[in-house]
């Protein structure tokens, strides 16, 4: 194996990746996946089995809805985009992950 | 839960192999991808597929997991639910089979309350466009109650003169007829009546236009009723001839069963109006002049108040009103007022059958639903009871599926699916008590019901509908909710490690709910029985109450067809049957006055000048026959047969109240019809007569319609036309009834209805026994299912507390006090629910008395007879005392060593 073991995600932070990636249009899930790698640089590892079952909880919390659309592969496949309360959501999340990630980084350095 | 999560949840269980293969497809999709990735960078096909399958990690795990996330779990769940439901039925069946019983009672029998319901208010014509339909009334003022009605003619310029309504039709109804000597009820429509409304045929064809003519062919519609009552529904029935009032008509076409004309009891059939005077003989050849309700479909441009304007502006511009129009009514403080302008016009919202306005008669069914309903609230306190029961002896069971894990939302949901797969079961169950309920009501009604009243009233089983269903339904699920719900929750609220070790915690005797209920069920008995009491004692005192005229050989037989009058005399006076025969109109109002006005400054304002009376022409005979005595004076003699003889008999109370302290006979009394409401008052003006009799008051239940106390008589003869024939009988007068009917049906095919005088007079004793055993039956029936759950928390109690009652027992206590320690548990319950039950009826009873103005419920039941409330409560305290005595036998027979050697 190349790469170290990734680390796990921070719980919860998941779905608000996904919103995120989203934000730039619909996608299908190993897009997805791959995007947060990349623009992590590869320090976030989607771990895979966990990335479908997140994308059909937010698809029931109505944040996600798919279509079914010709892929690069000429392959239909699953794309996902956000609707107008996804968005909502990704920003709630969005705000309480910046006060969190301050927070933390304020003790880290200070205490 | 979203509307998107339920969309998508119920894609995903209606088309579960599709969601299932996207599935599949999505992951297949990605695993496909990631290994062309791993191609790119330069690793064999096989290495390459290797290498994404280890990266995404088990398949159907993710497959599963987004199953989960998808929502079909809620059903796997309620299948498991199901499933162990059903196990724990099978392991205690006869609760199970209590439960369904007990609440399958209570559902049933409101459900034949909803059913009766449904049927008068629920299920409305199929009509098109109902909202559209307005039916046309001429209130004498604003806002009296009193109409004008309007004549044919009046409905023929409406329709010429005015563009309020799209289409409108008139009809006369009900009126009674004969077919084939069965009486029937008819309806008499213009030939527009079916078009207009929208409706089709089930067999042959409506009536047209062409038909409401006199040229034309006697034809007639039947409905769904009067088809399967006639003909048995016999399809063939199209083309034949039948005979209405003796004459022949063309049977043309048979109405759904769902179509009822408008009504809440449908008529046997429709007929043409144009054929009026073939039921109401008094408008041969005036057939333009008989009164008819209109009503119309709104113009869709106008709205309601546009279109009574319009109206209004119609009728005050229509110079030829009815001659009726132009009668003084005058009351009161001794002027006279003329009617008010006659055009105001009423539009009413008609829904398809019922009138959308003003519409108090659902209100009756209100205590009706209460009192059927207070057997399923009884039923329902039971199983909470039994069901708290059984939580205790299945805490065990509950306490080891929460120590390993289970949430207790979990438990509690399973816990009230059972209650509620009990609950539906129930349901069904309730559909056939509902069923026999209406069936045995409706036999024990027609067999005890005089023959004439059966062939009357003509009732049969109510359909059943989809309304039904879901009402029954709805009925289990809430009932689930009163019953289950309360034990569930108690039953999860546990310590766990106490009940492991199989200790009872305090919170598991919920004695003080378990009370309440056994109050709350006492109470309602007590309510119910008390109603019934009441009826009963009602229903005693009316049969015992003297009519006060001759019932045991009287016959009335009224004369509905004047053309036939001759004839039927004739027949009446040749009949061997008949002994003695009289004749008298209906009560009409009218208003007298006394012309002295030497008097007139003494009178206080006790004896008004005017008063309102009820006039009645009565041949000389008629206080012969019907046994009323004459008190002072003299009746009319053989000569005095009509108005112009200028004498009248006045009743008792009549004369001390227009002559307080003289004697009235010899005096002279005005008499003026006042009855606009009659559509042809027979042309009476002020005239003077002399009183010659004074006649017994008759008071009892024939009183307000026949024999009113402040009326004057008038003499007739039974030539007179408006008149009734009341006759004396030989013999038994059931028989006569029979023997005259059959004779004069042969005279008069549209002969009306001829009662015996004894079975009008038992109307009223015969409601209250119907009432009497409603109540009783549902007063029964709520003891019982009280005193059942009286026995079964007591025994539980007893079971409960044996270890207590062991020790105690053993440190000194006597059977007595080991008794008396079980009978208190119940007493303060018992006496408390007597109580609120005794005083909700006293209040309901002042309340409905203070309600009723007219005095008439006072008059029929005595609501505060101690009677009733005295007996019931005897009933109750003793029933609840045997069911506690053998629960408290079973406490005083505990052994004590027995008990001590089992811990």
């Amino acid at each position: 194996m190349p790469r170290q073991h990734a680390p796990d995600l921070l719980p919860g932070t998941l779905d608000m990746l996904i919103l995120r990636t989203l934000q730039n249009g619909s996608m299908h899930g190993w897009a997805i996946s791959e995007r947060i790698q990349q623009i992590s640089q590869d320090v976030l590892q989607i771990n895979q089995g966990s990335l479908y079952p997140a994308l059909h909880r937010l698809e029931h919390q109505g944040w996600i809805e798919a279509e079914w659309a010709v892929s690069e592969l000429g392959r239909r496949a699953k794309y996902y985009q956000l609707t107008a309360s996804g968005r909502r959501q990704l920003a709630v999340e969005a705000s309480e992950w910046e006060r969190m990630s301050t927070a933390i980084a304020r003790v880290m350095r200070l205490a | 839960m979203s509307v998107r999560d339920a969309v998508l949840r119920v894609r995903a269980l209606l088309a579960p192999r599709r969601v299932e293969r996207e599935l599949d497809e999505e992951l297949a999709f990605h695993v496909e991808l990631e290994a062309r990735k791993h191609l790119a960078a330069g690793l064999s096909p096989a290495d390459a597929r290797h290498r994404a399958l280890a990266r995404f990690g088990s398949i159907a795990l993710v497959a599963d997991q987004c199953r989960d996330a998808r929502g079909t779990t809620f059903f796997d769940t309620l299948a498991r639910d199901v499933a162990y439901a059903f196990r724990s039925f099978r392991r205690a069946p006869l609760a199970a089979l209590t439960i369904v019983v007990t609440v399958g009672l209570g559902l049933g029998l409101i459900t034949v309350v909803f059913t009766v319901y449904s049927t008068f208010f629920l299920r409305v014509d199929a009509v098109r466009n109902p909202g559209e339909l307005f039916s046309v009334e001429r209130p004498t003022a604003p806002g009296s109650e009193t109409r004008l009605p309007f004549t044919r003619s009046d409905y023929e310029a409406m329709r010429r003169e005015t563009s309020v309504f799209t289409d409108s039709f008139a009809t006369v109804r009900p009126l009674r007829a004969r077919i084939d000597g069965r009486r029937v009820s008819s309806a008499l429509v213009t030939g527009n009546f079916f078009q207009m409304l929208g409706v089709s045929p089930a067999l042959g064809r409506t009536l047209s236009p062409d038909d409401d003519d006199r040229a034309g062919r006697p034809v007639i519609v039947l409905s769904h009723r009067g088809w399967s009552n006639l003909f048995s529904g016999d399809p063939t029935v199209i083309g034949r001839s039948v005979r209405v009032n003796g004459r022949p008509y063309e049977v043309v076409g048979v109405m759904p069963a769902d179509f009822r004309g408008l009504a809440i009891g449908p008529p046997d059939y429709w007929a043409p109006l144009a054929l009026v005077d073939q039921f109401r003989d008094n408008y041969a050849d005036r057939e333009n002049e008989s009164p008819v309700d209109i009503i119309g479909r709104l113009n869709p441009g106008l709205n309601a108040e546009a279109a009574t304007a319009a109206l209004d502006t119609w009728a005050s511009q229509r110079a030829d009103l009815p001659p009726s129009a132009g009668l003084a009514g005058a009351f009161g403080g001794g002027g006279k007022t003329t009617v008010a302008n006659p055009s105001f016009i009423r539009l009413r919202s008609r829904q398809g059958t019922l009138l959308a306005d003003g519409n108090e008669a659902p209100l009756v069914f209100v205590p009706i639903f209460f009192a059927f309903g207070m057997i399923l609230m009884i039923g329902c306190a039971n199983v909470a009871n039994l069901l708290l029961a059984r939580g205790v002896s299945r805490q065990r069971e509950i306490g080891i599926r929460l120590s390993v894990g289970a949430s207790r939302q979990r438990i509690v949901r399973q816990l009230l699916t059972e209650s509620l797969l009990l609950a539906l079961v129930a349901a069904a169950c309730g559909c056939a008590i509902s069923w026999l309920f209406q069936h045995g009501a409706l036999y024990a009604a027609t067999t005890t019901m005089p023959p004439e009243v059966a062939e009357a009233l003509n009732l049969g089983v109510l359909a059943t509908d989809w309304r039904v269903f879901v009402f029954l339904v709805a009925g289990a699920i809430v009932s689930t909710l009163i019953f289950g719900l309360a034990p569930a929750l108690q039953a999860t609220r546990l310590e766990l490690v106490r009940t492991m070790r199989g200790e009872m915690t305090r919170d598991m005797r919920p004695d003080r709910a378990r009370h309440a209920l056994i109050a709350l069920q006492v109470g309602a008995s007590a309510l119910l029985l008390i109603c019934s009491g009441i009826f009963l004692r009602s229903a005693f005192d009316a049969a015992r109450l003297d009519p006060g005229v001759r019932t045991s050989d009287t016959v009335v037989v009224p004369i509905l067809n004047e053309s036939r009058r001759a004839v039927l005399l004739q027949a009446v006076t040749a009949h061997p049957a008949v002994v003695a025969l009289a004749a008298s109109s209906d009560k009409m109002r009218a208003v007298a006055e006394v012309p002295d006005s030497a008097e007139a400054t003494a009178r206080t304002a006790s004896s008004p000048s005017l008063v309102r009376v009820d006039q009645i022409a009565a041949s000389p005979e008629y206080f012969d026959v019907l046994g009323i005595d004459i008190v002072r004076g003299r009746g009319f003699t053989q000569a005095e047969r009509g108005a112009e003889a200028g004498v009248v008999v006045v009743t008792e109370t009549l004369a001390r109240a227009l002559w307080p302290n003289r004697d009235a006979v010899g005096q002279v009394v005005h008499l003026q019809a006042s009855d606009t409401a009659q559509p042809n008052p027979p042309s009476m003006p002020s005239r003077a007569f002399t009183v010659v009799g004074i006649m017994r008051d008759v008071n009892g239940p024939l009183a307000p319609d026949f024999f009113p106390s402040w009326a004057v008589y008038v003499p007739t003869g039974a030539e007179s036309p408006g008149t009734g024939l009341t006759l004396r009988v030989r013999g038994d007068p059931e028989r006569a009834r029979q023997a005259l009917l059959e004779s004069l049906i042969a005279v008069d095919p549209g002969l009306g209805e001829i009662n015996t005088m004894r079975t009008i007079a038992g109307m009223q004793a015969y409601i209250l026994q119907i009432l009497f055993w409603v109540t009783i039956v549902l007063g029964g029936l709520a003891l019982a299912l009280t005193l059942s759950g009286l026995f079964g928390v007591l025994s539980y109690v007893v079971e409960q507390r044996v270890r207590d009652i062991g020790v105690r027992m053993a440190l000194g206590a006597t059977t007595r006090h080991v008794a008396g320690l079980v009978l208190t548990q119940s007493f303060r319950s018992v006496a408390i629910g007597l109580l609120a039950g005794g005083g909700l009826a006293a209040a309901v009873a002042i309340v409905l008395t203070a309600l009723d103005d007219s005095g008439e419920l006072g008059h029929m039941v005595r609501v505060l007879d101690p009677v009733p409330y005295v007996a019931s409560a005897l009933v109750i305290a003793t029933a609840c005392l045997l069911a506690t005595s053998i629960p408290t036998l079973r406490a005083a027979r505990i052994d004590p060593i027995e008990i001590l050697r089992k811990e």
